[in-house]
């Protein structure tokens, strides 16, 4: 029985004997090429996009348009605020004029009746 | 062109260098990777894994070893990567089968027929390569090295950067492994 099972074992760790090389399918450097083409990295896929002149010159013309755009609402903004200033000094001006403002506590406590 | 004129054309990208390179050493990578993986489908996709990082990591080849011996331990840590990350795929598939969210069942692979072998050993072969697949990682290594790319000890030592003395070692260990693994085997066919 042993003797069985020893034959068996030998006859099988002898199967890689004689054993040839084996080789890839044909054109395996064009399959190689193809995947190391589509497997370029993200930045110079990125890289490549952005030197394109056409997205370089638009990308130049947006920051431009942003730029102009952020001075020209910081300049209203300030405009708009200078105007509700005066605003609100002529407003104290006039109720100061026809005394509507009390200036201290004692003027406001005697103002009741 | 001999292989140092090749490597420093290789060194400047020089795609013609590749190509010399892939048509020179693809079956031996192919090969090696073949006899790691029992896979057509993963040795090619590690084969071809080989070749992009040696046209990405050529510079950091310094010449001290030959070109083969540092082909073949990039071809071997990827075959390992490979198979590391196939067993941790069929874990994953193994746990969601368990939670219910595999509904395919665990499909055993089928056995691996090697295209060199010749016709009558195929099914024993079959049987062989089963048994390797259970060898521990340094063991089968240097078994498959050993009788698929029929190299000798000093040459899987400088592949796996150890001492003739360790490869012959592992040999045996794997030799002993193989034998109990096949026993087990025949007798529970019996």
């Amino acid at each position: 029985m042993e003797k069985k099972f020893n034959d068996k074992i030998d006859k099988t760790m002898s199967s890689f004997d004689d054993i040839e090389k084996a080789s890839p399918r044909p054109f395996f450097f064009t399959r190689l090429e193809a995947r190391m083409e589509n497997q370029k990295s993200i930045w110079e896929v990125i890289s490549s996009f952005v030197t394109k002149p056409m997205v370089a010159f638009a990308c130049i013309c947006l920051v431009v348009i942003i730029n102009a755009a952020v001075i020209f609402s910081s300049s209203a903004s300030s405009a708009s605020t200078t105007n509700s200033f005066s605003q609100q000094n002529n407003e104290l001006a006039t109720a100061d004029e026809y005394n509507l403002v009390s200036s201290n506590f004692y003027e406001y406590v005697n103002t009741k009746p | 062109m001999n292989e140092r004129e090749l490597i420093a054309l290789l060194k400047k990208k020089d795609r013609e260098a590749f190509k010399i390179v892939v048509e020179t050493w693809q079956g031996m990578v192919y090969n090696t990777a073949l006899g790691l993986l029992q896979s057509m489908e993963d040795a090619e996709d590690t084969a071809q894994e080989v070749f992009m990082q040696v046209y990405e990591s050529i510079s950091s080849f310094k010449e001290e070893s030959k070109f083969s011996t540092w082909l073949y331990r990039i071809t071997v840590s990827k075959a390992l990567d490979h198979l590391r990350k196939k067993k941790r795929k069929k874990r994953f598939a193994f746990i969601q089968s368990l939670y219910g969210k595999n509904d395919g069942q665990m499909i055993e692979p089928p056995d691996f027929f090697h295209p060199g072998i010749k016709m009558e050993n195929k099914e024993n072969a079959a049987i062989l390569f089963k048994a390797v697949d259970q060898l521990p990682v340094n063991q089968k290594t240097a078994f498959i090295l050993n009788k698929t790319e029929n190299l000798t000890y000093r040459e899987i030592a400088e592949i796996m950067e150890s001492s003739e003395s360790a490869v012959d070692a592992l040999l045996q260990r794997a030799k002993k492994n193989l034998q109990k693994i096949l026993k087990e085997y025949y007798q529970k066919l019996d």
